[in-house]
């Protein structure tokens, strides 16, 4: 009789099985040791039983489920309709707009940098204030690539350089 | 030559049971090697802490840490009282899908 070659013929689909099932098997038990392994470090290392506090405390910072509270039991929309006081111009503005309101109020930030940078290139008078505020701009703006800008000088001096009109790409060309 | 028939199958069984234990350390070396072993624990280890048996564990190791003490618990203290709880735990789909993994593996890789 012939020695057949070692191959899958020569074990049948139950001794397959069988084989998977002890495969699995051992696998399931890595599983088992490892987390027992884990919890054993755990007790001995003095963490295991740390997130078990009384009764008490565990109630004082249950997950709330109220509606219109987050999770923590704090109102969250109640700034929206809050007011500030601008420090710049002493005008009461909106919580939501106020930081935009800020950032032309001051003359620092993307958009008014380039507002004045557009003045300066169509040819006004700028006084000095300006001007350094703008210096400081380039140096701190880091998200703001001067090539990009360069590129839209040239551009803002080909239109017409009275039109208080912004246009769209430029404002949307470094976001 | 009649004698020595039934002395022949015995040898010849043994001869098959080596082969296939052969076979399976054949495989088994496969597995490791390719990694495929490996990949089979982690999504094990995933099944089983989505489907909440590692919590279910963790509290069979309370009970024995508070039976023991926490000075005096061992490892084999753990395993012992944990892991034939663990295996009868494993949800059946869970088992379903890894024996798919390995049976798959066995039948690209058996030849």
């Amino acid at each position: 009789m012939k020695m057949e070659d070692v191959s899958l013929s020569s074990m049948d689909n139950s001794k397959m099985e069988g084989f998977a099932q002890e495969i699995l098997s051992d696998l399931v038990e890595d599983a088992c040791l490892g987390l027992c392994f884990e919890v054993h470090r755990a007790v001995k290392q003095g963490y295991f039983f740390m997130d078990d506090t009384d009764q008490e405390s565990m109630k004082d910072f249950e997950i709330v489920d109220q509606p219109g509270v987050d999770i923590f039991g704090q109102v969250y929309n109640q700034w929206k309709n809050k007011e500030c006081v601008c420090p710049n111009c002493s005008r009461s503005i909106a919580a939501s707009r106020f930081a935009p309101h800020l950032e032309k109020c001051l003359g620092m930030g993307r958009n008014s940098s380039r507002i004045a940078n557009r003045r300066i290139a169509s040819g006004n008078n700028t006084n000095k204030s300006e001007s350094d505020q703008e210096d400081n701009d380039d140096v701190n703006d880091n998200d703001w690539s001067y090539g990009a800008e360069k590129k839209a000088k040239k551009r803002k001096s080909d239109k017409n350089p009275n039109s208080p009109r912004r246009s769209k790409s430029m404002k949307h060309k470094n976001d | 030559m009649v004698c020595g028939t039934a002395g022949n199958k015995q040898q010849q069984r043994e001869i098959n049971m080596s082969k296939e234990s052969q076979m399976r350390a054949a495989i088994n070396q496969k597995l490791i090697e390719m990694g495929e072993r490996e990949r089979l624990k982690e999504l094990l280890r995933a099944k089983l802490i989505e489907c909440g048996w590692r919590d279910q564990l963790k509290a069979l190791c309370k009970e024995v840490i508070k039976e023991k003490g926490i000075e005096n618990v061992t490892v084999e203290d753990l395993v012992a009282g944990v892991t034939p709880k663990g295996r009868a735990l494993v949800p059946d789909s869970v088992k379903k899908e890894l024996l798919q993994r390995i049976r798959a593996f066995l039948a690209q890789h058996s030849t």
